[in-house]
């Protein structure tokens, strides 16, 4: 489903984020991406949603070459993808149900089509009573929730979570991760989590691959957080 | 296609949603191109009616070529007239027996001179000489009276193609400067455009992100800077309308004579209002398309 050949990015102002980073994820997996500030986590993100062109190296999502589409092909592509952030980003005049709609409302789709798949939806991220609420009146994991349904509203093939529980404490955090692998298991979606939430990690163990200075320093496959001294 | 017609409703509400909320700039942008449409619409009026002046006056423009009193046969007068239509610009030589040249001079001086008419008939066959371009008049002449079979060649005088050269002057200079206020009114409805883009940033990563096309964002945008453009144009057509009707009926449908005929109102003011809607919004969409672009671009 992911795959990334000898990628490496560097920046015009001489920062090398990834360096000669090769790596395989199969469809349905669920791998976390461990890494200290600066390792190279976003740059690997905006590598897989086509926001940045690898430097060199090939960087191949379901079947598509991403470093080389055109500017006006990246729309399309990124509807395989859904990317949540760590601060939500609901847009606040919308309400919940409204803020899921949009994400089908920009593709193109009837409105008809739009409220069944809405509904689908709220009920996956257990948010069928919050429809008509604003952002503002939802609680963190709430808030958390309605993004990672928007994201998955399109039913993308790639889920990328760029730390989704930054800003939850443990027990929201696990609630969201559960919704995660639900997603993951119900949908069939390959999930990439960033997170430096080292507990998380070792409470839902999977896949883990650590970046440091660009670099892939470990990639397990039973997981677990990697300390360092 | 189907898409983009059913998506109509969504980016008309954010195209005006986004005018109301920031009201001054939209309001600055459409009375900028308010001031170029009003321009715009001087300038076609004087264009349109100058060019039938022109049309008018240059029928006028011909070169009196008055031949020798010799030249009288039918043969001379045909060679006569094959000599003069050889000069280069002149379009026609148009043949004006002694006769007529009395009829024309009867005309204009009076019923006096009708005592010349037949036998004693002093004047000389002659003829009317059109040329290509009214600007080379002055050559054309000289070379007319440089024929041995030509007395002498009189022209309109210089006033008048004097008179046309300046009106296209005045038209040239009108253009440029409609051109140069065009460029203000893109400009300030780009900039009011940016202040949207940037007052929606979230809303447009969000876009990205779920993968909305460049197009569909770009949508109400056009549709914001096309609304604007309408607004601009609204007071300039009226202004055209009424202005133009009051004007034709104040000077009687002529400046002057009849030769500087108004264009009558009915096709006329229409014609105008219609290429100032159509050019309003070109400008608003140009204005927002060249500052979406360059946004959209900025990133993938």
């Amino acid at each position: 489903m992911i795959l990334l050949e000898n990628v490496s990015k560097s920046f015009k102002n001489g920062v090398h984020a990834l360096r000669d980073v090769n790596l395989y994820i199969e469809e349905g997996e669920f791998v976390y991406i461990i890494g200290p500030t600066g390792s190279g986590k976003s740059t690997l993100i905006k590598l897989l949603d086509g926001e940045l062109i690898p430097s060199s190296g090939r960087v191949v999502v379901a079947g598509t070459d991403v470093g080389k589409l055109r500017h006006s092909k990246v729309p399309l592509y990124r509807r395989n993808i859904g990317v949540v952030f760590q601060d939500f980003r609901l847009l606040p005049e919308l309400t919940v149900f409204e803020n899921i709609a949009f994400a089908l409302q920009v593709i193109g789709l009837d409105k008809v089509t739009i409220r069944r798949r809405v509904r689908e939806i709220l009920e996956l991220v257990s948010l069928e009573d919050k429809a008509k609420s604003f952002p503002r009146e939802l609680s963190g994991g709430q808030q958390q929730r309605a993004t990672i349904g928007r994201a998955i509203a399109n039913s993308p093939r790639v889920l990328i979570a760029d730390e989704p529980t930054g800003n939850l404490d443990p027990e929201k955090s696990q609630e969201i991760m559960e919704l995660l692998e639900k997603i993951n298991q119900e949908e069939n979606t390959t999930i990439l989590m960033v997170t430096h939430d080292s507990n998380l990690v070792d409470m839902n163990k999977k896949r883990t691959i650590a970046l440091e200075e660009g670099y892939i320093v470990a990639d397990i496959q039973k997981g677990g957080y990697i300390h360092h001294d | 296609m189907i898409q983009f017609f059913k998506s109509i409703p969504f980016h008309m509400r954010s195209a005006v949603k986004s005018l109301v909320r920031h009201l001054v700039m939209t309001l600055s942008a459409a009375s900028a191109v308010m001031v170029t449409l009003v321009l715009l619409a001087a300038f076609l009026m004087i264009a349109g009616n100058v060019s039938g002046f022109t049309n008018h006056i240059e029928d006028d423009i011909r070169i009196h070529a008055v031949l020798g009193e010799d030249i009288v046969s039918e043969e001379q007068l045909q060679t006569a007239k094959a000599e003069i239509e050889a000069i280069e610009g002149v379009k026609e030589a148009e043949l004006s027996s002694k006769e007529n040249e009395l009829k024309l001079w009867i005309a204009e001086k009076g019923e006096i001179f009708s005592i010349y008419e037949g036998e004693n008939n002093p004047l000389h066959n002659a003829f009317f000489v059109s040329v290509n371009d009214p600007d080379n008049i002055a050559a054309i002449s000289e070379d007319i009276i440089s024929l041995d079979i030509v007395d002498d060649a009189m022209y309109g005088g210089n006033s008048i193609s004097q008179l046309i050269s300046m009106l296209n002057t005045v038209r040239s200079g009108i253009i440029i400067f409609v051109g140069l206020l065009g460029f203000l009114a893109i400009f300030l409805i780009s900039n009011t455009i940016k202040m949207g883009i940037y007052a929606r940033t979230n809303e447009i990563s969000i876009m990205r992100n779920v993968g909305a096309t460049n197009s569909f964002i770009k949508t109400p945008f056009m549709i914001e800077g096309m609304i604007i453009g309408l607004l601009g144009s609204v007071l300039p057509c009226i202004g055209a309308y009424f202005g133009y009707s009051y004007l034709y009926k104040a000077m009687g449908g002529q400046l002057f004579s009849n030769v500087f005929a108004f264009q009558p109102i009915n096709p006329f003011v229409f014609e105008i209002i219609g290429i100032l809607v159509i050019t309003g919004m070109l400008v608003g969409i140009l204005g927002s398309f060249l500052s979406t672009t360059k946004y959209l671009h900025w990133k993938r």
